[in-house]
């Protein structure tokens, strides 16, 4: 039996889903419209007529360009050596019995707690001091401590759902502990490295306050590159680029609920503990 | 080999590349903030005496204002994603369909995977001074052509990453709470609204003062929101290291309020969990 108070709680219930959804999915939906604006100035909305000339001139201008091919390379390698790392620290973490595996734990969980903009400062004086001025190596650098808590997180999250005798019935076998590792393990928290390694790639790729203290003037990453340029104007070029990101975001999503499940992230994922 | 060594030969590649990456840069910031700095060039004065000059020059009423700002907004932020956010997650878990909650799910995870820097255009695009939105203001009181409509477009960005993130963290809160208490509070006459106010909400006030944590954290340490939507006219302690950095290359002072910054944020996440956790205690949790 429905009272009249269910009707307005479900009604107050229902508007302010509705506002929280438009929030979230408004602003995409006038950045891929724009996109398509054949206007050369930031006009009133709805536009009046439509082009692809942001996508062109997208195509054509070679700062973003720069700024993209900087952002894979730095992305691709931080995400692969966090990923190694980070996967054998996890099974070390939750498999072995060692002490000071709560300490480490909280060391590599730490770049979760500090602020980016300090993680950015202080590792542009720590490499300045070692007298390392490439920009790509200090990149790199800075983006594996974006990547590794990432990774640990939600390997160690899957692990903890796998109970421990399957690899010590391994190991009393016979088999010798890397092999276990290997052999049993491993495959085992498949889905937490998938899960962790897509969500570290994107995590680097998005950052910015870190990427801005260790670019310098030739080496940038693709945020940065935005960055400087919405800071100069804004042009619909990012309108296009935001439409890209959309598609890559929703590629990556079907990609990780095919491989490991979106749900992998909740619950004990990097969201909630 | 005994397996306690395996296990610390597994870690051992991890510490090495991890923890010099962690404690030296974090050292010489702390040693750099020390340093006296002189008017012109990069960076403090090697070799000389060491000052606490840097940190005192922030006891100053001017700045004040920058702390206050990134305080309030971020307050303001993070309550509106938990009331907002509290609700989704609770539509997730006890309301939507199998199918239209994974949806939902991919959706709060898509928005996140998008680089904050294209949704910040995006938000200024929408609701911004030109924006197809922007008249939403009125809603709140806010005229689009004042100094506060620049404060609420900053409210607006961070809520955009704040909201998906402390809803994804309070669907693993609400999951967590049985369903079955509600059902009985309802079955003994409770209208809905009042079964979600004095059992399901009570029961996951732990998860919901750890969401906040979170989005907290997050909004007061931000930079990219304040700088390209605050105009100058909402400036957080993070743009204060970030000008110190690329305005004046004054990097002892950068430093100095980089150490505050980051004991402030130490300071959130370890008195919010202790409290959380001395309140709460984990084994008590949950009501199953």
């Amino acid at each position: 039996m429905k009272r009249i108070e269910d009707y307005i709680g479900t009604a107050i219930y229902t508007t302010v889903l509705l506002f929280a959804g438009l929030f979230l999915v408004m602003p995409m939906i006038v950045a891929v419209v724009l996109s398509f604006d054949a206007r050369s100035f930031l006009g009133a909305f709805p536009p009046t007529e439509f082009s692809l000339r942001w996508y062109r001139e997208f195509l054509s201008d070679d700062y973003l360009h720069r700024g993209l091919y900087t952002s894979l390379i730095v992305s691709t390698i931080a995400t692969l050596v966090s990923t190694v790392l980070g996967t054998f620290a996890a099974i070390a973490i939750d498999r072995g019995r060692f002490k000071g595996r709560a300490t480490l734990e909280a060391m590599f969980l730490s770049p979760l707690i500090i602020p980016t903009v300090v993680t950015g400062f202080a590792v542009l004086i720590f490499t300045a001091s070692l007298g390392i001025m490439d920009g790509l190596t200090r990149l790199i650098l800075g983006h594996i401590l974006i990547t590794f808590p990432y990774i640990l997180r939600t390997v160690l999250a899957v692990l903890s759902g796998v109970p421990k005798r399957y690899t010590e019935a391994a190991l009393s076998l016979g088999a010798k502990p890397w092999l276990a590792t290997i052999e049993v393990t491993l495959p085992l928290a498949r889905s937490g490295i998938i899960a962790g390694a897509i969500f570290a790639f994107v995590m680097s790729f998005d950052e910015v306050a870190v990427s801005l203290f260790l670019s310098d003037p030739f080496t940038y990453t693709l945020p940065v590159a935005l960055l400087t340029q919405m800071r100069a104007s804004l042009n619909l070029t990012i309108a296009a680029i935001s439409v890209i990101f959309l598609v890559v975001s929703v590629l990556l999503i079907l990609a990780l609920d095919k491989l490991a499940g979106v749900e992998t992230l909740t619950g004990r994922g990097v969201y909630g503990r | 080999m005994p397996l306690d060594r395996f296990h610390k030969i597994l870690v051992l590649p991890a510490v090495l590349v991890f923890a010099p990456l962690v404690i030296g840069p974090l050292i010489l910031l702390f040693q750099e903030s020390l340093r006296p700095y002189e008017g012109g060039s990069i960076g403090g004065t090697l070799n000389a005496y060491l000052t606490l000059s840097n940190y005192t020059e922030f006891w100053h009423p001017t700045y004040a204002k920058y702390f206050l700002d990134t305080f309030r907004v971020s307050l303001i932020v993070t309550l509106l994603a938990l009331v907002l956010g509290y609700l989704l997650a609770h539509y997730v878990v006890r309301v939507a369909k199998p199918r239209i909650a994974k949806l939902v799910l991919a959706g709060l995870l898509g928005v996140l995977f998008i680089s904050l820097i294209v949704r910040i255009y995006a938000i200024t695009l929408t609701f911004g001074p030109i924006g197809p939105l922007r008249d939403i203001s009125w809603l709140v009181g806010i005229d689009p052509r004042t100094r506060r409509h620049t404060e609420l477009m900053v409210v607006f960005g961070l809520l955009h990453t704040v909201l998906p993130l402390v809803t994804l963290t309070m669907i693993g809160t609400i999951q967590m709470v049985n369903p079955r208490l509600e059902e009985a509070a309802m079955s003994l006459g409770a209208p809905g609204w009042r079964a979600f106010f004095s059992v399901t909400l009570p029961l996951s006030i732990p998860g919901i003062v750890s969401a906040g944590i979170i989005g907290y954290a997050f909004s007061i340490s931000n930079l990219v929101v304040p700088l390209l939507m605050g105009r100058g006219f909402v400036t957080f302690i993070s743009n204060l290291i970030y000008f110190r950095f690329s305005e004046v290359a004054n990097f002892p002072s950068g430093a100095a309020l980089s150490v505050i910054m980051l004991l402030i944020a130490l300071g959130i996440f370890f008195a919010g969990t202790r409290i959380v956790s001395a309140i709460w205690p984990p084994a008590e949790r949950s009501g199953r």
